[in-house]
Order: C-alpha cells, then sequence, then structure tokens
C-alpha cells in the first residue's frame, strides 16, 4: 500500500514538473478541455455543431479543429469537439454520443475512408446533417455534403511546378507517403498525370519515407550516394521535402536540384522564403472548416446545400510566400 | 582417423560461425552489396551509415542493458519524443538557452522517465512489459501536451549543429555513438556492475543470495537506457532540426531487433554492447543497400523480418554448440 503511494506520488510529481515545466501552452490546453466538457450541457436556443477528428496528433488536424473552435466562437455556435485518435470506431462511437446527446450538427473529418461510412449513416438515420471534411469517405451517399480540397490537384501542382523548373525533361526521384492512403494514392495520381504529358521526364526512384523527415533523410543521402544524377525531388508532403532538401544541402547539391513538397507547414514556408524548397502546395485549413461548420449549420436549419464544396489548393513560390506566413 | 579429422575441422567451422556468426553475416553483406552497389563500398557511404544509425543504435545500447537484465523497454520512442521535444524547446529562436541547458533539461527528462520504469519494475514488481507499455502511451501525451501536438521549430543552429555538424571529417552523431559505445563497453565488460546486471538477468535469485542489490541494478539499467534515448532524441532533433512530438514511433523494435540479432536473450543474462552495434551495423547496410539499388521499403521490411528470425537461429546453434 505505502509502496503503491509512494509510485502515485512520484508520476504526479513527474507529470506536474512537466506541465508547470511547459508554462503557459499547458495551462491552456488544460482550459481546453475543461470548456468543451461544459458546452455538453447546450442550451435550446444555441446550435450545437459537435466535430470529430480524425487524429488530434497530426498538425494539420490540429489547425482545422482550432479554426473550428474559433469560428464556433465567433458565430456563436455551441462546439463539442473529440479527438479520434487514428481509429475509424473510435469516430463512430463519438458520432453515437453525438446522437445520444441531441446535437443539431455533425462535422466528420474520416480517418478512415470506409471504416467511417456508419458514421454518416448513423447521422442520417437520426436526422442529424453530416459535413465531411478535408478527408474523404468512400461512400457518400449519407453524408450531407463533403468540404475538402483534392490531393490529385496537390500532385498535380507541385510536378507541374517540378516540369517547368527542369525545362520538361530529366530524371526525378518521388518520395510518397505511406501507401494505401487516400491522400498519398490521390498525390501520386496527381503526379502522374502531369508525367503523362512529359515523356522525357524519367522517375529513376520512388519510394515511401512515411511523412518521416528522418526517413526522408536517410532515403535522399543513400540516393545521392549512387552517384546517378537526380535533377529534381518531388516529396509527397513538406516533411519529407525538407528531409530530403537537407540531406542535398549537406552534399552541397542544393543549386542543382530543386525540391517540392506539399501541404505548407512552417518550417517549409520559411524555407521557400530562404530559397531552399523551390514550392509548396498549401491547403487551406480555415476556408475548409469553415466551410463545413456553415454548411453543417445551415442544413441543420433545413436550408438547400450543395453535395460537394471543393477548396482549392494555392502554390506557394517565393513570389507569393508572404501571403502564406 | 580420416572422418575424426573431419569432425573436428566442422566442429571447429561450427564455432566459428557459432561465436563470430554476425560478424561473418555483416562482411558477407557489405562484400555482396560492394559487389552489386558501385558507389557502396566507399569512405563517404561508410560515413552515411554509421551517422544513419547513430541515432538507433544510441538507444539500443540502453535497451541491450535492459534486456540483460531480463528486462524489456518498449518506451524508448515515445521517452525519445519526449525528450527531443523538450530539448528544443529551450534552443529555439523565440526561447533560447545556453545550449547545455537544452541538452541537460532533456537528458534529464529521459533519465525520469526510465527512472519511473525501473521504479515500476523494480520496486512495484509490475512487469517490464506493462509498465513500459504504460510509459510509452505516457510519455507520448506529455510529448503532445507539451507542444499541443505541434512540432517545435526555428531551432539554433548551435542545436541543429550537434546533428549536422562535423569534427574534421566526422560528423558529430558518429562521435556521440562512439563514446555511448566504449562507455557502455567499459561499463559491461569491466566492471562488476556489468557482471552484476548480467547476473541479475541470468539469474535473479542466485543474484540476491550472493548479496547483489537486483532492485537497484534493475532501477539503474531502466534509468540508463532512458539517458540514452534522451541522448538519441538530440540527435534526432537536431539532425532533422524539429522536435517532433510524434517522431520516434517503432524505433524500439529497431532497438530490440539490433539487439536480438546481436545475441541478446530476452530471458535475460546474455548479450554484449558490441553485439548490439554489429546487430544496427546490419541493420543500417541493409536499408542503405537496399535504398541504393532502388528496393521497395515494403520489402526490405520483409528482408529485417527474415534477418531477426535467422539471427535467433543462429544464436540457438551457439548455445547448443556450448
Amino acid at each position: 500500500m505505502k509502496k503503491r503511494c509512494l509510485a502515485g506520488l512520484l508520476s504526479a510529481i513527474m507529470v506536474f514538473g512537466l506541465l508547470a515545466g511547459c508554462g503557459s501552452s499547458g495551462t491552456e490546453e488544460k482550459t481546453e478541455g475543461e470548456s468543451t466538457t461544459k458546452e455538453e450541457a447546450g442550451d435550446k436556443d444555441q446550435i450545437t455543431v459537435a466535430c470529430t477528428w480524425q487524429d488530434l496528433a497530426n498538425e494539420y488536424i490540429m489547425q482545422l479543429a482550432e479554426v473550428a473552435e474559433a469560428y464556433c466562437e465567433e458565430k456563436g455556435y455551441q462546439y463539442v469537439s473529440a479527438d479520434g485518435q487514428g481509429d475509424a470506431d473510435n469516430q463512430v462511437s463519438q458520432v453515437e454520443n453525438f446522437i445520444t446527446q441531441g446535437v443539431d450538427a455533425i462535422v466528420l473529418n474520416p480517418y478512415d475512408k470506409d471504416g467511417c461510412i456508419p458514421c454518416a449513416q448513423k447521422a442520417a438515420e437520426a436526422g442529424i446533417p453530416i459535413v465531411v471534411v478535408c478527408t474523404q469517405l468512400s461512400d457518400l451517399s449519407s453524408a450531407t455534403a463533403f468540404v475538402g480540397s483534392n490531393d490529385v490537384e496537390a500532385g498535380e501542382i507541385e510536378m507541374q511546378m517540378v516540369a517547368d523548373a527542369i525545362d520538361g525533361k530529366g530524371d526525378i526521384a518521388v518520395i510518397l507517403g505511406p501507401t494505401g492512403i487516400s491522400a498519398q494514392a490521390d498525390r501520386s495520381q496527381g503526379i502522374q498525370n502531369i508525367l503523362d504529358k512529359y515523356p522525357d521526364i524519367n522517375v529513376i526512384y520512388e519510394e515511401s519515407a512515411n511523412w518521416d523527415r528522418a526517413e526522408a533523410m536517410t532515403l535522399m543521402e543513400n540516393w545521392l550516394q549512387t552517384g546517378k544524377t537526380i535533377n529534381a525531388v518531388v516529396a509527397q508532403n513538406d516533411e519529407m521535402a525538407i528531409g530530403a532538401y537537407n540531406a542535398i544541402a549537406a552534399a552541397g547539391k542544393q543549386k542543382d536540384i530543386p525540391v517540392v513538397g506539399i501541404d505548407a507547414i512552417a518550417d517549409a514556408l520559411k524555407s521557400v522564403e530562404e530559397g531552399g524548397l523551390l514550392c509548396t502546395v498549401f491547403q487551406n485549413a480555415k476556408a475548409q472548416s469553415e466551410t463545413a461548420i456553415d454548411v453543417a449549420v445551415q442544413a441543420a436549419k433545413g436550408e438547400k446545400v450543395d453535395d460537394w464544396y471543393d477548396v482549392p489548393f494555392e502554390l506557394v513560390t517565393s513570389d507569393n510566400v508572404g501571403d502564406y506566413k | 582417423m580420416n572422418t575424426k579429422k573431419g569432425q573436428k575441422g566442422k566442429d571447429i567451422f561450427g564455432k566459428i560461425l557459432g561465436k563470430y556468426g554476425i560478424y561473418v553475416a555483416l562482411i558477407l553483406m557489405v562484400a555482396v552489396l560492394a559487389i552489386i552497389t558501385p558507389s557502396f563500398f566507399n569512405t563517404q557511404n561508410f560515413i552515411n551509415v554509421l551517422r544513419q544509425i547513430s541515432i538507433k543504435a544510441v538507444m539500443a545500447i540502453g535497451v541491450t542493458i535492459v534486456i540483460m537484465t531480463g528486462g524489456i523497454d518498449l518506451s524508448v520512442g515515445s521517452v525519445l519524443a519526449l525528450s527531443a521535444v523538450i530539448a528544443t524547446s529551450f534552443s529555439t529562436s523565440d526561447n533560447p538557452h545556453p545550449l547545455a541547458i537544452s541538452l541537460l533539461l532533456g537528458i534529464l527528462v529521459g533519465l525520469v522517465c526510465g527512472a519511473v520504469n525501473g521504479f515500476c519494475v523494480a520496486w512495484l514488481k509490475v512487469a517490464a512489459f506493462i509498465a513500459t507499455l504504460a510509459m510509452t502511451t505516457a510519455a507520448r501525451g506529455l510529448a503532445m501536451i507539451y507542444t499541443n501536438g505541434r512540432p517545435v521549430i526555428n531551432i539554433l543552429p548551435e542545436y541543429t549543429n550537434i546533428g549536422n555538424g562535423f569534427v574534421g571529417a566526422v560528423p558529430i552523431p558518429i562521435i556521440v555513438m562512439v563514446v555511448v559505445i566504449v562507455i557502455a563497453v567499459y561499463l559491461m565488460e569491466f566492471t562488476k556492475y556489468g557482471r552484476y546486471i548480467r547476473a541479475v538477468g541470468g539469474n535473479e535469485q542466485a543474484a540476491l543470495v550472493s548479496g547483489i542489490n537486483v532492485k537497484l541494478i534493475k532501477f539503474s539499467a531502466y534509468a540508463i537506457a532512458g539517458a540514452t534515448c534522451a541522448i538519441a532524441g538530440i540527435l534526432l532533433s537536431a539532425r532533422t532540426m524539429t522536435g517532433q512530438p510524434a517522431s520516434g514511433e517503432g524505433y524500439e523494435l529497431d532497438a530490440i531487433a539490433a539487439a536480438v540479432i546481436g545475441g541478446a536473450s530476452l530471458s535475460g543474462g546474455v548479450g554484449t554492447i558490441s553485439g548490439t552495434v554489429v546487430g544496427m551495423l546490419i541493420l543500417g547496410v541493409l536499408t542503405n543497400g537496399l535504398d541504393m539499388l532502388g528496393v521497395s521499403s515494403y520489402y526490405q521490411q520483409v528482408i529485417k523480418g527474415v534477418i531477426i528470425v535467422a539471427a535467433v537461429l543462429l544464436d540457438r546453434k551457439k548455445h547448443s554448440n556450448e
């Protein structure tokens, strides 16, 4: 018993030590958590929008959630949020909970395009509008609407940029995301669409680095080591693009090998500004999240909404990077 | 007479293969890759491989010590991430501190996580698998809370230099790795402490009877593993120039695989630091060579699996020889 108390005490001290260490960011997090639970009660007149996010450990999804919360506050809606933690099953349970709570509208950011279909079906059966945002469902028939950007377009934008930079000919390397998820497949499709127009561009290497910076760095070093000429590197996200760029810069070849990425994360914007990455592609989290909430609320009020809202990707180069910082 | 001589020769061959099997395997692999990949066999590429394995090798050394006590540490990837985000957060352009403070804080965090693991295992008798599994999720969660799920960026150059800089022609991560290896080999092979670790892992009861403070030895092994994770975390974040709360996922598998390939037994008592380093080299050379050949990472994963099983079988042969 005594030992257990001691263990409890020890872990408590450790946790508090860390929380205290992180200062303001830690306490903010705590109050956010509290406010979410308080709002679950909800009052009658106010519209309640409930969102389930695929995984709040993902930086981009985190952005979507932050925008949604701020926008709901601005518009005077109750905001309820749940974290799917990278599991479609969690999201199905969360939607069931939303239905039990009697929320007015649901925003679903599905982790899995098949596994999350029951979310839409259950909401439809309960007569609650459900808007899918950012990532896809393979069957949208039960969903009220989809709001998002087309990843095929992102692949096309970055590949076109590279094709122009190397005058439509040369040997390139493509660094893929984890295969089997829709963002990777769609971005690959987009890259292929452009490659079809340029028969003189050869893909000499194509491999996955799982969205990971360190993995892409190792991969690039090993490719450079072969001594084969690589004229450009097309990475399917910014983390991998930066990893590849770092390896190229360490070899002193950053002037010879343009590198492009997607997502416009802070590090990538900085790199584009400093003349590192050739370009990145911006996915508009603010527009996606706000549109999704607008559409969900309109549907909840019984207004007619479209099935599909496209939020275009935007090319970010050294010319316009200032607008995105 | 003849048959007897042949038998003897076979025995010697078997013994050599048993004792130096993984070294032979590594040399064979290097030889094959050198033949089929023209740019493989040169100094620059060896430096590449050593730098690429340095992060996981440092971590694997800590894991090996834990495995030698008969335990296991699954939390290394998460502890790496937590140490990395805390260390980097004190070395950004928004929150600049002397480099030593970042590094000490990072290592302290790793040490504390390891100590909590060790305390749970040694004194509270929680199974190592469970205690470190709990730490895996707790440390990952703390890393997320601390950073609000965002990577730490704008890291100061003196910090990133640890991952990307050189002393003479040698990359700093390699130097760090070599220092950690030397300390660990000294500790495990030339001090009483190393004997105690093996004794505890080999036969806990006997170790206890012979007056070894079993609890303290176990506790110290986890604390050391925590510290090596922190060092690995600092190297990784410096090399990638960002402290990512999601980093290090799956690293525990590579660390355990390297230890097992290097001859460590998960039932404890057996293992060497040099074996683990060679195990990591085998994994590193494999990735490097197959990347250069353009082999997809999916095949690489399968090949890794085959090598792990082969190493264990080789190890069993060694013990049946003895």
